[in-house]
C-alpha cells in the first residue's frame, strides 16, 4: 500500500499498483517542465494524477472562491495541458511511456457542480485532444481518457484508491 | 396604483398560492418571494399551471374579471368547463385555489360539476382589485410574429382561443413612450449587448428596425424574443411594480444572450418588480446566480413528484444549489457520472 499526500488530501494505493510522486525533488527539471502530482502505473496503462485542493492558506474561502473563478472560466486549462504534455515528454524520454495514459484531474472544491466538471472535462477532451479530429496521422494516443472529478465523484469512480481529506493542522503559534 | 405598505413592502407582489385538488395539485402551497422567483422541475409536474393561476389572479385585480372566466380563458378547458381543471379522480371532488398579496387574498371553489365559470364560488377581498396591478404573461411559444391577418385588431384580438397570447399582444402594442425616463433606461440597459434595433408597428404588424427594416416574421427566433422584451420594457408595461411571469426564457435564444436576459430580470426586481419564471436551463440558474448581489430577492422553487402518490411537492431556497430534486442538476449529473464510468471501465 502507498499513500499519496498533496495538499491536505491522501490518496490510497493498494499493494498491486505502483504510485510515485512525480514533481518532487527527483524530477530535476522543475525550471523548464511542468509535471502532474503522480504517477500511477497499473499493468496496462498509467495513470497521471494532478491534485488540486484550493481551499487552504490564510484565507481558505478566498483562495476557493478565485480558484472557482479561474476554474469555471477555463484559465486552469493551460496549466492542466502544460502539466499533462511536459509530463508525458519526461516520461517518454525517460523510456516509461510505453503503455496507455489516462489523465485524472481531482479538484477537491465542493462548491463545484456536476455541470461545471463536465464542461471542464469537454473542454480538456478538445484541447489535450482526447479524440483526433480526421486526417492527423499520428499511430499512438496522445492520451486515452482525461478526466475531471471532485472527491464524491472520484471515490465513486475510484474506489480502489480513495481519496480523503487530512484533518487541518493546529495553527501556528504566533 | 399601491405599490408599498406602510413597511415598505410592494402589496402589489404575489405573496402566496394555495391549490387544493387542482389539476396536478392535491395539496399544495407555496410562498412567493416580492423579487425573482424560479421554477424547477420536470415536463409535468405544473409549473405554468401555478403560473398561469398567478397570472389570472393579478388579471382579475386589474380588469375585475371573474376569476373563474379568466381560469377558462387561460387554461382552455374543454367546452369551457371549468370543472374539468379538477383533479381527476374517482368521485366528485371540489378544487380550491387560494392566492395572496400579503394579507388580501383571492379565493375559488368550484367541482368536477361545475360548468359554467360564473357558477365558482369566488371570494375576493374588497381591495383586491388593483387597477394599477400590472401582469405580463411571456408563453414558451413567439408571439410577435402572430401578429398579422386575424390577430391584428383589437376586437379579434380578444376572441382568439389563447388569452395568455392575446393579452400579451395587446401589451407589445402599447405605443412607445416618447421621451426620456432614467427608469426605462436603466431597464434596457443590460439588454443593449444582446439587442440592438427598435420594434415598432406598422399597420398592425411588427417590424424590427435596424440597418434596414424587416418584419418580425422574417428575423431570427432569438431577435423575437429580445424584440419583445425590448418592446415591453420600451413602452412601459415593464416597470417597477408590475408581475412578469416568462415560461422558459431561454426558449429561441442562444445561451450567449441569457446573460443579458438574466440581468434584465434582476434590474426589473431591483426596482420593485415581481418576476416569476420556470426553466429547464442550467445557463438562466448559473447566470442568476453569478449576477445576483447583496439585497436580491431570489427564490429557486423545485416542483417534484413524491415518490409515495406521485403528489407535487416542492422544495424551496434562496439559492438554486440548495433545492432537492433538482431536475436541471440531475440531468447534468447524469451526463457526467455517465462520461466518467467510461473510462472507470476502461480496461486496465
Amino acid at each position: 500500500m502507498t499513500v499519496l499526500l498533496e495538499g491536505g488530501l491522501r490518496i490510497t494505493v493498494p499493494a498491486h499498483a505502483t504510485a510515485r510522486r512525480f514533481d518532487g525533488d527527483e524530477h530535476r527539471l522543475s525550471h523548464c517542465m511542468k509535471a502532474v502530482d503522480f504517477v500511477l502505473e497499473l499493468p496496462d496503462c498509467y495513470r497521471f494524477i494532478e491534485v488540486k485542493n484550493p481551499a487552504r492558506g490564510r484565507d481558505p474561502q478566498a483562495s476557493a472562491d478565485a480558484y472557482l473563478g479561474r476554474f469555471t472560466s477555463g484559465q486552469v486549462d493551460l496549466t492542466l495541458i502544460q502539466k499533462y504534455r511536459d509530463s508525458l515528454l519526461y516520461e517518454w524520454a525517460a523510456g516509461r511511456a510505453d503503455k496507455p495514459v489516462d489523465y485524472l484531474v481531482l479538484v477537491a472544491l465542493d462548491t463545484i457542480d456536476d455541470a461545471q466538471l463536465l464542461d471542464r472535462q469537454d473542454e480538456l477532451h478538445r484541447l489535450l485532444p482526447v479524440r483526433l479530429p480526421s486526417g492527423v496521422p499520428w499511430k499512438r494516443r496522445f492520451v486515452r481518457h482525461c478526466g475531471v472529478f471532485n472527491i464524491a465523484s472520484w471515490n465513486l469512480t475510484y474506489p480502489q484508491y480513495p481519496v480523503e481529506r487530512l484533518p487541518d493542522p493546529p495553527p501556528e503559534p504566533r | 396604483m399601491s405599490t408599498k405598505t406602510g413597511s415598505g413592502e410592494r402589496t402589489t407582489s404575489l405573496t402566496g398560492i394555495r391549490l387544493r385538488n387542482f389539476t396536478a395539485f392535491s395539496d399544495f402551497s407555496l410562498d412567493l418571494s416580492p423579487g425573482v422567483n424560479v421554477f424547477v422541475g420536470k415536463n409535468g409536474v405544473g409549473k405554468t399551471h401555478l403560473m398561469k393561476v398567478c397570472y389570472a389572479a393579478c388579471e382579475v385585480a386589474r380588469t375585475g374579471i371573474g376569476f373563474g372566466e379568466k381560469l377558462v380563458r387561460v387554461f382552455r378547458p374543454c367546452n369551457s368547463h371549468l370543472g374539468r381543471l379538477v383533479t381527476r379522480q374517482p368521485g366528485g371532488q371540489t378544487a380550491s385555489i387560494e392566492v395572496a398579496r400579503r394579507d388580501r387574498r383571492l379565493t375559488t371553489e368550484f367541482g368536477t360539476w361545475t360548468r359554467d365559470p360564473s357558477e365558482a364560488r369566488t371570494d375576493a377581498a374588497e381591495d383586491w382589485k388593483d387597477e394599477g396591478l400590472e401582469a405580463t404573461f411571456i408563453p414558451v411559444e413567439e408571439v410577435l410574429s402572430e401578429a398579422s391577418g386575424n390577430l391584428a385588431s383589437d376586437d379579434t384580438r380578444e376572441l382568439q382561443a389563447d388569452e395568455i397570447r392575446a393579452d400579451l399582444l395587446s401589451r407589445a402594442f402599447r405605443h412607445l413612450t416618447p421621451g426620456a425616463d432614467p427608469m426605462r433606461e436603466r431597464l434596457l440597459h443590460p439588454l443593449r449587448t444582446a439587442h440592438t434595433g427598435r420594434v415598432i408597428v406598422e399597420d398592425n404588424e411588427f417590424y424590427l428596425e435596424s440597418q434596414g427594416r424587416l418584419e418580425i416574421s422574417l428575423v431570427a427566433d432569438s431577435e423575437q424574443r429580445l424584440g419583445l422584451l425590448w418592446r415591453l420594457l420600451r413602452n412601459g408595461t415593464l416597470r417597477p411594480g408590475c408581475t412578469l411571469f416568462w415560461d422558459s426564457p431561454e426558449t429561441g435564444l442562444n445561451p450567449g444572450v441569457l446573460g443579458a436576459v438574466m440581468e434584465t430580470i434582476l434590474e426589473l426586481q431591483r426596482v420593485g418588480a415581481q418576476v416569476i419564471l420556470a426553466t429547464h436551463d442550467y445557463v438562466v440558474l448559473k447566470e442568476l446566480d453569478l449576477r445576483r448581489k447583496n439585497g436580491d430577492a431570489l427564490a429557486f422553487h423545485s416542483l417534484f413528484h413524491n415518490g409515495e402518490n406521485r403528489e407535487v411537492e416542492r422544495d424551496s431556497a434562496d439559492h438554486y444549489s440548495q433545492i432537492r430534486p433538482n431536475a436541471i442538476a440531475e440531468a447534468f449529473s447524469d451526463l457526467y457520472y455517465r462520461s466518467i464510468r467510461e473510462f472507470a471501465d476502461a480496461p486496465t
